[in-house]
């Protein structure tokens, strides 16, 4: 009782949870998760990976990076199963200033345009119906939800919803200022600069990732780009940018040093 | 009625017919008759809506419904009721209860069954019965003594065979026909014929008749949605049974709900796979009614309710396998293909049809043009099955503008070479790295006008600022042989 190190709740923590999975086997089947396929990211997330049936957030950095959101998602979706549909709810308002999703820069992106079924709706009321009827039903791999403004008892029914079919559900959250949610992950993506070939052409997008919160897990801050050919994401190898490159250690090491 | 020497009169209730008026005599004429006289401009539009309503209220009896048009009098309709009498005891009971019916809207009517629509016709104007059910293949003994107005012809035949002499029905039937057919247009022998049952008449009806039908008489009207979508679902199990004995299924069906007062609302699903589903059929009417509120005003209730197949495609049995399922099999493929069918249903029903859609190719190079979003059809869950989407041959911008957006103070180092600074909604950005360009020339071949100008050539470059966004510009027009001074769009931004 003496020392109350981190170390030592960490060690407790850990018993806590081998003794949950112990007891709760079905919960633990139902707890299949995403892996990035990177140890940078899956080694930092506690499921390993992003946990099916569960809710994440995606959050662009600033208004205009919500292309760089959106080829998050999409890079995520790409690298499930392909036996089966992909739902994409939106409101008709949803885009109006970005423009519409292109099938051939999602094709760009290594996801088959041809697996997605793009559901329109009119209003938020209908978007929430749209995204829980596509989570019972249980057919798709995954459902990506575009919705602006969501409350906490929301975000957790959607929350619960993914949970009981087992389904990864993204809501892309395109608003300035962000309420509580329930979600298990949120994760803010921002532009960087490309990978580039030898030729100075550009090869793979790079996204300079923040894992604002995560449940039983820490933020944390990583530049990852994204290989479309071998469905991969990795951590971004040499910066081009030396001063980039400092500025997004200098984050992750402030961050170590807090948590 | 306006016609030749002032306006005539049209049309009349009791009370007028009992002062002595006529229909069609001269409104002048009649005033003389009596100076209580109210009238109203004839509104032939509304007349034919009144008249599609009542023949639609009219489907509770039969499916086949037809409201008669402008050569017919345009003022009652003819139902079909073969097949269907006997569910209402017979030919006599079915035309009395119409009849109590239509008296209860207010609508005296005059009711006539017949083997031809014609016999019936003629019947129903100049028998003396209001309510009259000719005996089978009487007609030409029932019309010998009718006038000839009692077949449906033109003006000027009529008068041309009354000037004739021809009074009566009787005495054009067996006559010989070579010098009417010779004298008179070819109408006059058809309706003859039509009238004694000689030629079909086919009847337009006011619905598409159904493939299958079942509909049910409430003794209770119903008002809740709740209890119109359980009837619906008892509705469908019973077609069930003649769905499953065709190897069909529904594709496509309607609702009817007849309400107390005449009104009938109807409802349309479609399906994007056959089904003989009672429990997915009722879902979707639940989705369908909340969305339209069909049931706000349900006035007295419904006192029937009728589903009917509009569109049934072949639906063949399926072995359902004991124990466990075999993936060999694709039967777990094949229950989510259904689940996945019945998912976009229900999105289809409750957002609308237009509203779930997918990706299609467009064999275009313009970028606006190069894809479509057509709304989904049946094969929503096997992409497999359909075309390929085309390998990426250049980079394609993940979001792409509605229009293409003017860049402002654009800067570059020589007038055809990428974009070195761009304007765009208000914020510069310095570019680290451009790519390009890629030239994408209008397509001439759709310019149907030979003398129009063709849209300029884009020159597209894939630019990079220095914050790491990614954008697609493109220069409109070759700098010295389309354009002088060039000017810049934005056309999409990149993952």
């Amino acid at each position: 009782m003496a020392d109350f190190t981190s170390l030592s709740i960490a060690r407790r923590r850990d018993a806590v949870m081998q003794e949950l999975r112990r007891l709760l086997p079905r919960h633990e089947g139902l707890r299949q998760a995403l892996p990035f396929g990177t140890a940078a990211l899956d080694s930092h997330l506690p499921e390993g990976g992003l946990a099916c049936g569960a809710l994440h957030e995606v959050v662009p950095q600033t208004e205009g990076a919500i292309a760089s959101a959106f080829g998050f998602i999409a890079a995520i979706l790409s690298r499930l199963s392909q036996a089966y549909p992909l739902i994409f709810v939106r409101p008709v308002y949803g885009l109006r200033q970005y423009g519409r999703l292109s099938g051939h820069g999602l094709n760009g992106l290594g996801l088959d345009p041809r697996r997605l079924i793009l559901v329109e709706t009119s209003h938020r009321k209908e978007t929430l119906w749209a995204v829980a009827e596509a989570l019972r039903s249980g057919v798709p791999s995954a459902v990506v939800g575009l919705i602006d403004k969501l409350d906490l008892k929301t975000s957790q029914k959607l929350h619960l919803a993914a949970g009981d079919c087992g389904l990864p559900l993204f809501l892309l959250r395109p608003a300035p200022t962000l309420e509580a949610s329930a979600a298990a992950t949120r994760w803010r993506v921002g532009p960087a600069p490309a990978a580039r070939d030898r030729f100075g052409l550009y090869a793979r997008p790079r996204w300079h990732l923040q894992l604002e919160r995560c449940r039983n897990g820490r933020p944390g801050e990583w530049v990852m780009e994204y290989d479309h050919v071998a469905h991969r994401f990795s951590l971004a190898a040499a910066l081009a940018d030396p001063a980039f490159s400092r500025r997004a250690g200098d984050h992750s090491f402030r961050q170590a040093c807090r948590s | 009625m306006a016609g030749a020497g002032g306006p005539r009169t049209a049309a009349l209730n009791e009370a007028a017919a009992d002062m002595g008026l006529v229909a069609g005599e001269s409104l002048s004429d009649a005033r003389a008759k009596t100076d209580m006289l109210q009238v109203r401009d004839v509104d032939t539009t509304a007349d034919d809506t009144a008249l599609r309503r009542l023949a639609l209220w009219a489907t509770r009896y039969t499916p086949t419904a037809s409201p008669w048009g402008e050569d017919d009098g345009a003022d009652g309709f003819f139902l079909d009721i073969e097949g269907s009498a006997h569910l209402f005891g017979g030919e006599e009971s079915l035309i009395a209860d119409l009849a109590a019916r239509l008296q209860h809207f207010g609508l005296p009517a005059r009711l006539a069954v017949a083997d031809t629509p014609g016999a019936a016709w003629a019947l129903s104007r100049f028998h003396r019965a209001p309510l009259f059910v000719l005996p089978a293949g009487r007609q030409a003994a029932a019309l010998a003594d009718m006038p000839i107005e009692a077949l449906r012809l033109s003006g000027e035949t009529r008068t041309a065979l009354r000037r004739l002499g021809f009074k009566t029905v009787g005495a054009l039937i067996d006559k010989p026909r070579a010098p009417f057919a010779a004298r008179f247009a070819a109408e006059l022998l058809r309706r003859l014929d039509q009238a004694l049952g000689r030629v079909d008449e086919p009847l337009v009806p006011v619905v598409a008749p159904p493939v299958y039908h079942s509909l049910q008489y409430l003794l209770d009207p119903v008002v809740t949605q709740e209890a119109v979508v359980a009837r619906a679902r008892r509705l469908m199990q019973n077609l069930v049974h003649v769905l499953v004995r065709d190897d069909v299924g529904a594709r496509a069906l309607r609702l009817c709900l007849y309400r107390v007062d005449g009104a009938v609302e109807t409802i349309a699903i479609g399906l994007t796979a056959p089904t003989r589903s009672a429990a997915h059929v009722a879902r979707l009417l639940d989705l369908k009614l909340a969305a339209l509120a069909a049931l706000d005003d349900a006035g007295f209730g419904f006192e029937a309710i009728g589903l009917a197949v509009t569109r049934a495609e072949p639906m063949p049995a399926r072995q359902i396998e004991f124990g466990t399922a075999d993936p060999a099999f694709g039967s777990e493929d094949s229950s989510r293909a259904e689940r996945c069918a019945a998912l976009i249903d229900a999105l289809r029903q409750r957002l609308g049809p237009h509203r779930v859609r997918r990706f299609a190719p467009v064999a275009s190079h313009l970028p606006e043009r190069a894809e479509a979003l057509p709304p989904v059809d049946g094969e929503a869950c096997s992409p497999s099955c359909s075309a390929s989407w085309p390998a990426p041959e250049q980079a394609h911008p993940l979001l792409l503008l509605p229009h293409a957006e003017p860049a402002d103070d654009v800067t570059a180092l020589v007038p055809d070479g990428p974009p070195r600074r761009f304007c765009w909604r208000g914020s510069t950005y310095d570019i680290a790295a451009a790519q390009g360009p890629q030239r994408i020339g209008a397509e001439w071949w759709r310019n149907h006008k030979p003398h129009c100008e063709v849209a300029p050539t884009r020159d597209y470059y894939l630019v990079e600022d220095l914050g790491g966004r990614r954008f697609w510009l493109y220069r409109e027009g070759l700098y010295g042989r389309e354009t002088a001074a060039a000017r810049w769009f934005v056309h999409g931004l990149f993952a």
